[in-house]
Protein backbone atom coordinates (compact mmCIF):
# COMPACT_ATOMS: atom_id res chain seq x y z
CA UNK A 1 0.00 0.00 0.00
CA UNK A 2 2.65 2.25 -0.45
CA UNK A 3 1.35 4.02 -3.54
CA UNK A 4 -0.79 5.97 -0.66
CA UNK A 5 1.27 8.35 0.20
CA UNK A 6 2.09 9.32 -3.02
CA UNK A 7 -1.12 9.50 -4.46
CA UNK A 8 -1.91 12.05 -1.51
CA UNK A 9 0.93 14.46 -2.41
CA UNK A 10 0.14 14.09 -6.64
CA UNK A 11 -3.77 15.54 -4.82
CA UNK A 12 -2.29 18.15 -2.71
CA UNK A 13 0.11 19.33 -5.40
CA UNK A 14 -3.39 19.33 -7.71
CA UNK A 15 -5.20 21.40 -5.14
CA UNK A 16 -1.95 23.75 -4.80
CA UNK A 17 -2.08 24.24 -8.42
CA UNK A 18 -6.06 24.75 -8.66
CA UNK A 19 -5.47 27.36 -5.92
CA UNK A 20 -2.53 29.09 -8.11
CA UNK A 21 -4.61 29.89 -10.90
CA UNK A 22 -7.51 31.03 -8.98
CA UNK A 23 -8.33 34.51 -10.32
CA UNK A 24 -7.90 36.78 -7.49
CA UNK A 25 -9.64 40.21 -8.73
CA UNK A 26 -12.03 41.44 -6.04
CA UNK A 27 -14.18 44.14 -5.29
CA UNK A 28 -15.13 45.52 -1.81
CA UNK A 29 -18.04 47.27 -2.50
CA UNK A 30 -19.72 44.19 -4.48
CA UNK A 31 -19.03 41.92 -1.67
CA UNK A 32 -20.06 44.45 0.91
CA UNK A 33 -23.72 44.61 -1.23
CA UNK A 34 -24.01 40.91 -1.39
CA UNK A 35 -22.81 40.50 1.92
CA UNK A 36 -25.70 42.68 2.87
CA UNK A 37 -28.18 41.02 0.80
CA UNK A 38 -27.25 37.72 2.59
CA UNK A 39 -27.93 38.71 6.20
CA UNK A 40 -31.35 40.08 5.19
CA UNK A 41 -32.40 37.13 3.35
CA UNK A 42 -31.35 35.14 6.23
CA UNK A 43 -34.12 36.39 8.51
CA UNK A 44 -36.57 35.97 5.95
CA UNK A 45 -35.40 32.38 4.96
CA UNK A 46 -36.05 31.92 9.10
CA UNK A 47 -39.05 31.99 8.19
CA UNK A 48 -41.46 28.44 8.64
CA UNK A 49 -44.43 30.32 7.38
CA UNK A 50 -44.19 29.74 3.21
CA UNK A 51 -46.55 32.78 2.44
CA UNK A 52 -44.65 35.49 4.85
CA UNK A 53 -41.83 34.04 2.70
CA UNK A 54 -42.87 34.29 -0.53
CA UNK A 55 -43.82 38.11 0.18
CA UNK A 56 -40.37 38.10 1.67
CA UNK A 57 -38.69 36.84 -1.13
CA UNK A 58 -40.65 38.85 -3.45
CA UNK A 59 -39.76 41.93 -1.14
CA UNK A 60 -36.07 41.43 -1.30
CA UNK A 61 -35.89 40.87 -5.35
CA UNK A 62 -37.73 43.94 -6.00
CA UNK A 63 -35.07 45.85 -3.35
CA UNK A 64 -31.87 44.41 -4.87
CA UNK A 65 -32.30 42.87 -7.94
CA UNK A 66 -32.43 45.14 -11.23
CA UNK A 67 -35.68 43.90 -12.97
CA UNK A 68 -35.81 45.72 -16.14
CA UNK A 69 -32.18 45.18 -17.23
CA UNK A 70 -32.87 41.27 -16.66
CA UNK A 71 -35.67 41.64 -18.71
CA UNK A 72 -33.88 43.14 -21.17
CA UNK A 73 -30.77 40.20 -20.66
CA UNK A 74 -33.39 38.15 -21.21
CA UNK A 75 -34.33 39.30 -24.90
CA UNK A 76 -30.93 38.89 -26.24
CA UNK A 77 -30.91 40.39 -29.72
CA UNK A 78 -34.27 40.62 -29.57
CA UNK A 79 -34.13 43.44 -27.25
CA UNK A 80 -33.33 46.04 -29.81
CA UNK A 81 -36.59 44.65 -31.86
CA UNK A 82 -38.91 45.22 -29.18
CA UNK A 83 -41.27 47.82 -30.14
CA UNK A 84 -42.08 50.17 -26.78
CA UNK A 85 -45.69 49.38 -26.23
CA UNK A 86 -44.19 44.90 -26.39
CA UNK A 87 -41.61 46.36 -24.06
CA UNK A 88 -44.23 48.46 -21.55
CA UNK A 89 -46.19 44.77 -21.82
CA UNK A 90 -43.17 42.25 -21.40
CA UNK A 91 -41.47 43.88 -18.50
CA UNK A 92 -44.03 43.81 -15.66
CA UNK A 93 -44.32 40.05 -16.90
CA UNK A 94 -41.45 39.14 -16.92
CA UNK A 95 -40.79 40.85 -13.35
CA UNK A 96 -43.69 38.87 -11.89
CA UNK A 97 -42.03 35.66 -13.86
CA UNK A 98 -38.74 36.04 -12.29
CA UNK A 99 -40.13 36.50 -8.76
CA UNK A 100 -42.09 33.22 -9.30
CA UNK A 101 -38.65 31.06 -10.41
CA UNK A 102 -36.94 32.43 -7.31
CA UNK A 103 -39.71 32.07 -4.93
CA UNK A 104 -39.93 28.84 -6.04
CA UNK A 105 -36.25 28.09 -5.97
CA UNK A 106 -36.15 29.37 -2.99
CA UNK A 107 -38.98 27.65 -1.46
CA UNK A 108 -36.97 24.89 -0.07
CA UNK A 109 -34.71 26.82 1.50
CA UNK A 110 -33.21 24.88 5.02
CA UNK A 111 -31.90 27.31 6.96
CA UNK A 112 -28.24 26.75 5.90
CA UNK A 113 -26.37 30.82 5.62
CA UNK A 114 -24.72 32.15 3.27
CA UNK A 115 -21.28 33.64 2.95
CA UNK A 116 -19.17 35.65 0.75
CA UNK A 117 -15.82 34.06 -0.20
CA UNK A 118 -14.72 36.58 -2.96
CA UNK A 119 -15.52 38.33 -6.14
CA UNK A 120 -14.23 38.77 -9.46
CA UNK A 121 -14.81 41.77 -11.72
CA UNK A 122 -15.37 41.28 -15.50
CA UNK A 123 -14.97 45.26 -15.92
CA UNK A 124 -15.90 47.89 -14.10
CA UNK A 125 -19.70 47.52 -13.95
CA UNK A 126 -19.70 43.77 -13.90
CA UNK A 127 -19.20 42.09 -11.19
CA UNK A 128 -19.43 37.68 -10.00
CA UNK A 129 -19.52 37.65 -5.78
CA UNK A 130 -19.26 34.11 -4.30
CA UNK A 131 -20.95 32.80 -1.67
CA UNK A 132 -20.58 29.24 0.17
CA UNK A 133 -22.58 27.79 2.93
CA UNK A 134 -20.73 28.74 6.56
CA UNK A 135 -20.58 25.63 8.76
CA UNK A 136 -20.53 23.17 5.60
CA UNK A 137 -18.36 19.80 6.99
CA UNK A 138 -16.05 18.38 4.81
CA UNK A 139 -17.83 15.70 2.43
CA UNK A 140 -21.07 17.69 3.44
CA UNK A 141 -23.31 17.35 -0.23
CA UNK A 142 -23.00 21.28 0.23
CA UNK A 143 -19.66 21.54 1.36
CA UNK A 144 -18.10 22.59 -2.21
CA UNK A 145 -20.98 23.96 -3.05
CA UNK A 146 -20.34 27.64 -4.72
CA UNK A 147 -23.34 29.83 -5.37
CA UNK A 148 -22.58 32.80 -7.20
CA UNK A 149 -24.66 36.52 -7.52
CA UNK A 150 -23.96 38.85 -10.82
CA UNK A 151 -23.99 42.64 -9.50
CA UNK A 152 -24.05 45.29 -12.32
CA UNK A 153 -23.09 48.64 -10.93
CA UNK A 154 -24.51 51.98 -12.79
CA UNK A 155 -22.63 54.71 -13.43
CA UNK A 156 -24.03 56.13 -10.47
CA UNK A 157 -22.21 53.49 -8.47
CA UNK A 158 -25.55 52.07 -7.47
CA UNK A 159 -25.12 47.98 -7.33
CA UNK A 160 -28.13 45.77 -8.51
CA UNK A 161 -28.26 41.69 -8.62
CA UNK A 162 -28.65 40.76 -12.56
CA UNK A 163 -27.98 37.27 -11.61
CA UNK A 164 -28.22 34.39 -9.63
CA UNK A 165 -26.09 31.07 -10.14
CA UNK A 166 -25.04 27.95 -8.53
CA UNK A 167 -21.87 26.09 -9.81
CA UNK A 168 -21.49 27.59 -12.89
CA UNK A 169 -25.42 27.24 -14.13
CA UNK A 170 -26.85 30.72 -14.21
CA UNK A 171 -30.88 31.27 -13.92
CA UNK A 172 -31.26 34.70 -16.55
CA UNK A 173 -28.71 32.90 -19.01
CA UNK A 174 -31.35 29.98 -19.00
CA UNK A 175 -34.10 32.27 -19.36
CA UNK A 176 -32.13 34.54 -22.67
CA UNK A 177 -31.72 31.04 -24.35
CA UNK A 178 -35.40 29.45 -23.57
CA UNK A 179 -36.88 33.42 -24.51
CA UNK A 180 -34.68 33.72 -27.71
CA UNK A 181 -35.91 30.36 -28.87
CA UNK A 182 -39.74 30.78 -28.39
CA UNK A 183 -39.37 33.94 -30.50
CA UNK A 184 -37.18 32.12 -32.97
CA UNK A 185 -39.74 29.44 -33.50
CA UNK A 186 -42.26 32.04 -33.60
CA UNK A 187 -41.40 34.07 -36.72
CA UNK A 188 -38.67 35.98 -35.13
CA UNK A 189 -39.39 39.73 -34.51
CA UNK A 190 -42.17 41.45 -33.81
CA UNK A 191 -44.76 38.97 -34.30
CA UNK A 192 -41.98 36.41 -31.96
CA UNK A 193 -41.99 39.08 -28.90
CA UNK A 194 -45.46 38.74 -28.95
CA UNK A 195 -45.73 35.20 -28.81
CA UNK A 196 -43.11 34.87 -25.97
CA UNK A 197 -45.72 37.91 -24.07
CA UNK A 198 -48.82 35.56 -24.24
CA UNK A 199 -46.50 32.21 -23.10
CA UNK A 200 -45.64 34.84 -20.53
CA UNK A 201 -48.62 35.70 -19.96
CA UNK A 202 -50.53 32.30 -19.28
CA UNK A 203 -47.38 30.88 -17.09
CA UNK A 204 -48.13 34.04 -14.55
CA UNK A 205 -51.91 33.61 -15.23
CA UNK A 206 -51.81 37.56 -16.11
CA UNK B 1 -29.66 26.85 1.34
CA UNK B 2 -32.25 25.14 -0.89
CA UNK B 3 -31.05 27.89 -4.02
CA UNK B 4 -27.92 25.82 -4.34
CA UNK B 5 -29.21 22.89 -3.88
CA UNK B 6 -31.93 22.99 -6.40
CA UNK B 7 -29.34 25.26 -9.25
CA UNK B 8 -26.83 21.44 -7.84
CA UNK B 9 -29.27 19.56 -8.66
CA UNK B 10 -30.43 20.94 -12.31
CA UNK B 11 -26.78 19.23 -12.78
CA UNK B 12 -27.38 16.60 -11.80
CA UNK B 13 -30.41 16.58 -13.30
CA UNK B 14 -28.95 17.46 -16.67
CA UNK B 15 -26.24 14.55 -15.84
CA UNK B 16 -29.38 12.04 -15.18
CA UNK B 17 -31.13 13.17 -18.08
CA UNK B 18 -27.73 11.99 -19.71
CA UNK B 19 -27.78 8.52 -17.55
CA UNK B 20 -24.52 8.98 -16.88
CA UNK B 21 -23.55 9.90 -20.53
CA UNK B 22 -22.98 13.38 -21.33
CA UNK B 23 -24.72 16.79 -22.14
CA UNK B 24 -24.02 19.38 -24.43
CA UNK B 25 -22.50 20.99 -26.87
CA UNK B 26 -19.84 23.08 -26.31
CA UNK B 27 -16.08 23.32 -26.60
CA UNK B 28 -14.32 23.55 -23.73
CA UNK B 29 -12.49 27.12 -23.97
CA UNK B 30 -15.26 28.69 -26.54
CA UNK B 31 -17.97 30.85 -24.42
CA UNK B 32 -21.34 29.43 -24.33
CA UNK B 33 -23.94 29.90 -27.35
CA UNK B 34 -25.71 32.35 -25.64
CA UNK B 35 -22.91 34.62 -25.37
CA UNK B 36 -21.82 34.09 -29.03
CA UNK B 37 -25.18 35.71 -30.07
CA UNK B 38 -25.39 38.14 -27.66
CA UNK B 39 -21.73 39.61 -28.49
CA UNK B 40 -22.70 39.59 -32.15
CA UNK B 41 -23.50 42.87 -33.80
CA UNK B 42 -27.61 43.77 -33.96
CA UNK B 43 -28.96 42.77 -37.43
CA UNK B 44 -32.04 43.49 -39.37
CA UNK B 45 -35.52 42.13 -37.92
CA UNK B 46 -36.80 38.81 -39.13
CA UNK B 47 -33.80 38.08 -41.32
CA UNK B 48 -31.34 37.00 -38.19
CA UNK B 49 -33.73 34.82 -36.28
CA UNK B 50 -33.95 31.64 -38.18
CA UNK B 51 -29.83 31.49 -38.35
CA UNK B 52 -29.22 32.48 -34.35
CA UNK B 53 -31.71 29.65 -33.62
CA UNK B 54 -30.18 27.57 -36.15
CA UNK B 55 -26.41 28.42 -34.96
CA UNK B 56 -27.96 27.51 -31.25
CA UNK B 57 -29.35 23.88 -32.19
CA UNK B 58 -29.29 22.97 -35.79
CA UNK B 59 -30.59 19.70 -35.16
CA UNK B 60 -33.73 21.15 -33.24
CA UNK B 61 -36.58 19.40 -34.86
CA UNK B 62 -35.41 16.12 -34.52
CA UNK B 63 -33.88 16.62 -30.87
CA UNK B 64 -37.86 18.16 -29.94
CA UNK B 65 -39.02 14.77 -31.72
CA UNK B 66 -36.39 12.27 -29.64
CA UNK B 67 -36.71 14.78 -26.41
CA UNK B 68 -41.14 14.16 -26.85
CA UNK B 69 -40.46 10.37 -26.65
CA UNK B 70 -37.79 10.49 -23.93
CA UNK B 71 -40.21 12.57 -21.96
CA UNK B 72 -43.17 10.21 -22.98
CA UNK B 73 -40.96 7.16 -21.34
CA UNK B 74 -40.02 9.35 -18.59
CA UNK B 75 -42.82 9.93 -17.32
CA UNK B 76 -44.50 6.76 -18.20
CA UNK B 77 -41.90 4.55 -16.44
CA UNK B 78 -38.36 6.26 -15.48
CA UNK B 79 -40.72 8.97 -12.89
CA UNK B 80 -42.60 6.28 -11.05
CA UNK B 81 -39.94 3.89 -10.82
CA UNK B 82 -37.89 6.61 -8.90
CA UNK B 83 -40.58 7.86 -7.15
CA UNK B 84 -41.05 3.77 -5.77
CA UNK B 85 -37.65 3.36 -5.34
CA UNK B 86 -38.03 6.86 -3.01
CA UNK B 87 -40.81 6.07 -1.35
CA UNK B 88 -39.13 2.12 -0.50
CA UNK B 89 -35.64 3.35 1.09
CA UNK B 90 -34.31 5.30 3.47
CA UNK B 91 -32.84 8.63 2.26
CA UNK B 92 -29.14 7.35 3.86
CA UNK B 93 -29.71 4.31 2.42
CA UNK B 94 -29.95 6.31 -1.34
CA UNK B 95 -27.12 7.85 -0.42
CA UNK B 96 -24.92 5.21 0.06
CA UNK B 97 -26.21 4.04 -2.84
CA UNK B 98 -24.57 6.80 -5.14
CA UNK B 99 -21.89 6.61 -3.65
CA UNK B 100 -21.31 2.86 -3.88
CA UNK B 101 -22.09 3.14 -7.85
CA UNK B 102 -19.59 6.53 -7.86
CA UNK B 103 -17.02 4.31 -6.44
CA UNK B 104 -17.41 1.82 -8.98
CA UNK B 105 -17.27 4.52 -11.51
CA UNK B 106 -13.74 5.34 -10.71
CA UNK B 107 -11.69 3.17 -12.93
CA UNK B 108 -12.88 5.08 -15.78
CA UNK B 109 -12.68 8.12 -13.70
CA UNK B 110 -9.03 7.36 -13.05
CA UNK B 111 -8.32 6.58 -16.60
CA UNK B 112 -9.78 9.84 -18.16
CA UNK B 113 -7.60 11.60 -15.54
CA UNK B 114 -4.54 10.08 -16.92
CA UNK B 115 -6.01 10.67 -20.61
CA UNK B 116 -6.23 14.31 -20.13
CA UNK B 117 -3.18 14.65 -18.11
CA UNK B 118 -3.83 15.43 -14.87
CA UNK B 119 -2.01 13.41 -12.29
CA UNK B 120 -3.31 15.33 -9.80
CA UNK B 121 -6.56 14.66 -9.95
CA UNK B 122 -5.64 11.02 -10.89
CA UNK B 123 -4.21 10.71 -7.54
CA UNK B 124 -7.72 12.05 -6.03
CA UNK B 125 -9.44 9.79 -8.00
CA UNK B 126 -6.95 6.79 -6.71
CA UNK B 127 -6.97 7.99 -3.25
CA UNK B 128 -10.42 7.71 -3.31
CA UNK B 129 -11.05 4.81 -4.82
CA UNK B 130 -8.37 2.51 -2.43
CA UNK B 131 -9.67 4.68 1.11
CA UNK B 132 -13.63 4.04 0.27
CA UNK B 133 -13.41 0.67 -1.35
CA UNK B 134 -11.52 -0.62 2.20
CA UNK B 135 -12.66 2.02 5.40
CA UNK B 136 -15.62 3.24 3.47
CA UNK B 137 -17.52 -0.29 3.69
CA UNK B 138 -16.80 -0.91 0.04
CA UNK B 139 -17.94 2.39 -1.22
CA UNK B 140 -21.25 2.96 0.93
CA UNK B 141 -19.32 5.17 2.99
CA UNK B 142 -17.46 8.34 1.85
CA UNK B 143 -14.12 8.67 4.59
CA UNK B 144 -11.86 10.31 1.83
CA UNK B 145 -14.70 13.22 1.26
CA UNK B 146 -14.86 13.96 5.11
CA UNK B 147 -10.66 14.38 4.91
CA UNK B 148 -11.10 16.44 2.05
CA UNK B 149 -10.26 14.41 -0.85
CA UNK B 150 -13.67 15.58 -2.69
CA UNK B 151 -14.91 13.37 -5.67
CA UNK B 152 -15.06 14.49 -9.07
CA UNK B 153 -16.29 13.57 -12.55
CA UNK B 154 -14.78 12.65 -15.72
CA UNK B 155 -15.54 10.44 -18.88
CA UNK B 156 -14.44 9.87 -22.32
CA UNK B 157 -16.21 12.73 -24.04
CA UNK B 158 -15.06 15.22 -21.31
CA UNK B 159 -11.29 14.19 -22.54
CA UNK B 160 -12.07 14.38 -26.34
CA UNK B 161 -13.07 17.83 -25.66
CA UNK B 162 -9.70 18.35 -23.23
CA UNK B 163 -7.95 16.86 -26.04
CA UNK B 164 -9.77 19.87 -28.35
CA UNK B 165 -12.62 17.77 -30.14
CA UNK B 166 -15.35 20.18 -30.92
CA UNK B 167 -18.64 18.83 -29.56
CA UNK B 168 -20.82 19.22 -32.78
CA UNK B 169 -24.26 20.47 -32.61
CA UNK B 170 -26.58 19.44 -29.62
CA UNK B 171 -27.99 16.71 -30.27
CA UNK B 172 -30.43 14.77 -27.87
CA UNK B 173 -29.77 10.68 -27.85
CA UNK B 174 -33.26 8.17 -27.32
CA UNK B 175 -33.40 7.49 -24.01
CA UNK B 176 -30.02 8.59 -22.74
CA UNK B 177 -30.97 12.82 -23.28
CA UNK B 178 -29.17 15.41 -23.83
CA UNK B 179 -25.50 15.22 -25.65
CA UNK B 180 -23.48 16.08 -28.34
CA UNK B 181 -22.01 13.72 -31.38
CA UNK B 182 -18.80 14.18 -29.67
CA UNK B 183 -20.45 13.08 -26.23
CA UNK B 184 -21.89 10.31 -28.16
CA UNK B 185 -19.02 8.94 -29.14
CA UNK B 186 -17.52 9.12 -25.51
CA UNK B 187 -20.76 7.46 -24.10
CA UNK B 188 -19.83 4.50 -26.47
CA UNK B 189 -15.61 4.34 -25.57
CA UNK B 190 -16.63 4.79 -21.94
CA UNK B 191 -18.08 1.12 -21.91
CA UNK B 192 -14.64 0.10 -22.78
CA UNK B 193 -13.10 1.56 -19.83
CA UNK B 194 -15.45 -0.04 -17.39
CA UNK B 195 -13.52 -3.13 -16.10
CA UNK B 196 -17.12 -5.45 -15.80
CA UNK B 197 -16.89 -5.36 -19.55
CA UNK B 198 -14.35 -7.49 -20.09
CA UNK B 199 -15.39 -10.13 -17.64
CA UNK B 200 -17.61 -12.49 -20.16
CA UNK B 201 -19.35 -14.94 -17.30
CA UNK B 202 -23.26 -14.84 -16.67
CA UNK B 203 -22.70 -13.52 -13.69
CA UNK B 204 -20.43 -10.44 -14.68
CA UNK B 205 -23.44 -10.10 -17.62
CA UNK B 206 -25.74 -9.75 -14.75
CA UNK B 207 -23.71 -7.11 -12.51
CA UNK B 208 -23.42 -4.98 -15.80
CA UNK B 209 -27.04 -4.87 -16.32
CA UNK B 210 -27.72 -4.59 -12.87
CA UNK B 211 -25.64 -1.57 -12.21
CA UNK B 212 -26.37 0.58 -15.55
CA UNK B 213 -30.51 -0.52 -14.16
CA UNK B 214 -28.91 1.02 -10.52
CA UNK B 215 -27.42 3.82 -12.15
CA UNK B 216 -30.40 5.16 -14.06
CA UNK B 217 -32.73 4.76 -11.21
CA UNK B 218 -30.61 6.13 -8.50
CA UNK B 219 -29.73 9.43 -10.79
CA UNK B 220 -33.49 9.18 -11.81
CA UNK B 221 -34.29 9.61 -8.05
CA UNK B 222 -31.88 12.52 -6.96
CA UNK B 223 -32.64 14.64 -10.39
CA UNK B 224 -36.54 14.06 -9.37
CA UNK B 225 -36.96 17.63 -7.82
CA UNK B 226 -35.00 20.11 -9.31
CA UNK B 227 -36.39 18.63 -12.86
CA UNK B 228 -40.00 18.56 -12.00
CA UNK B 229 -39.07 22.37 -10.64
CA UNK B 230 -37.58 23.29 -14.20
CA UNK B 231 -40.43 21.77 -15.60
CA UNK B 232 -42.89 23.81 -13.61
CA UNK B 233 -40.89 27.33 -14.17
CA UNK B 234 -39.89 27.05 -17.73
CA UNK B 235 -41.73 28.23 -20.57
CA UNK B 236 -40.35 25.71 -22.76
CA UNK B 237 -39.05 22.56 -21.05
CA UNK B 238 -37.08 21.62 -23.87
CA UNK B 239 -34.88 24.79 -24.44
CA UNK B 240 -34.40 25.04 -20.44
CA UNK B 241 -33.09 21.57 -20.21
CA UNK B 242 -30.62 22.36 -23.34
CA UNK B 243 -29.01 25.32 -21.75
CA UNK B 244 -28.87 24.29 -18.05
CA UNK B 245 -27.57 20.63 -19.36
CA UNK B 246 -24.76 22.81 -22.16
CA UNK B 247 -23.97 25.37 -18.75
CA UNK B 248 -23.73 22.58 -16.79
CA UNK B 249 -21.45 20.59 -19.27
CA UNK B 250 -18.81 22.98 -20.32
CA UNK B 251 -18.37 23.84 -16.73
CA UNK B 252 -17.66 20.28 -16.05
CA UNK B 253 -14.73 20.01 -19.08
CA UNK B 254 -13.01 22.97 -17.05
CA UNK B 255 -13.64 20.52 -14.30
CA UNK B 256 -15.16 22.61 -12.51
CA UNK B 257 -13.25 26.12 -12.86
CA UNK B 258 -15.43 29.33 -14.15
CA UNK B 259 -15.03 30.92 -16.99
CA UNK B 260 -16.28 34.10 -16.28
CA UNK B 261 -15.06 36.04 -19.43
CA UNK B 262 -17.30 33.86 -21.68
CA UNK B 263 -20.26 35.36 -20.15
CA UNK B 264 -22.74 37.09 -22.03
CA UNK B 265 -22.71 40.72 -21.11
CA UNK B 266 -25.27 43.32 -20.05
CA UNK B 267 -26.29 46.23 -21.58
CA UNK B 268 -25.09 49.24 -20.24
Amino acid sequence: MTFWPVAFRMSLAGAAAAAMIAPAYADQAAEQFIAGVLEESNAIFGDADASRRNAGVEALVDKYVDMDRVARFALGQYARQATPEQMAVYTPLFRRYATNVYQSTLANYSGQKLAVTGSIDRNERDFIVNSKVVDAKPGDQYANLVVSWRVYRTPEGVQKIVDAGAEGVWLAIEQQSTFKSIIANNGGGAKGIDALIADLKTKVGG
Amino acid sequence: MAMGARLVGLMAAAALSAGGVALAQEETPSPPLEAADELAPPVDAGAEAAPAAAATDPWEGFNRKVFGFNDTVDKGFFVPAAKAYRATTPKAGRRGVRRFLANLGSPSVFINDVLQGNFGRAGKTLSRFAINSTIGAGGFADPAGQIGIESHNEDFGQTLAVWGVGSGPYLVLPLLGPSSPRDAFGALVGIGMQPLTYIRTPPATYARFSLAGANLLSARESALDPLAEIEANSLDYYSSLRSFATQARAREIRNGVDDYDALPDFEE
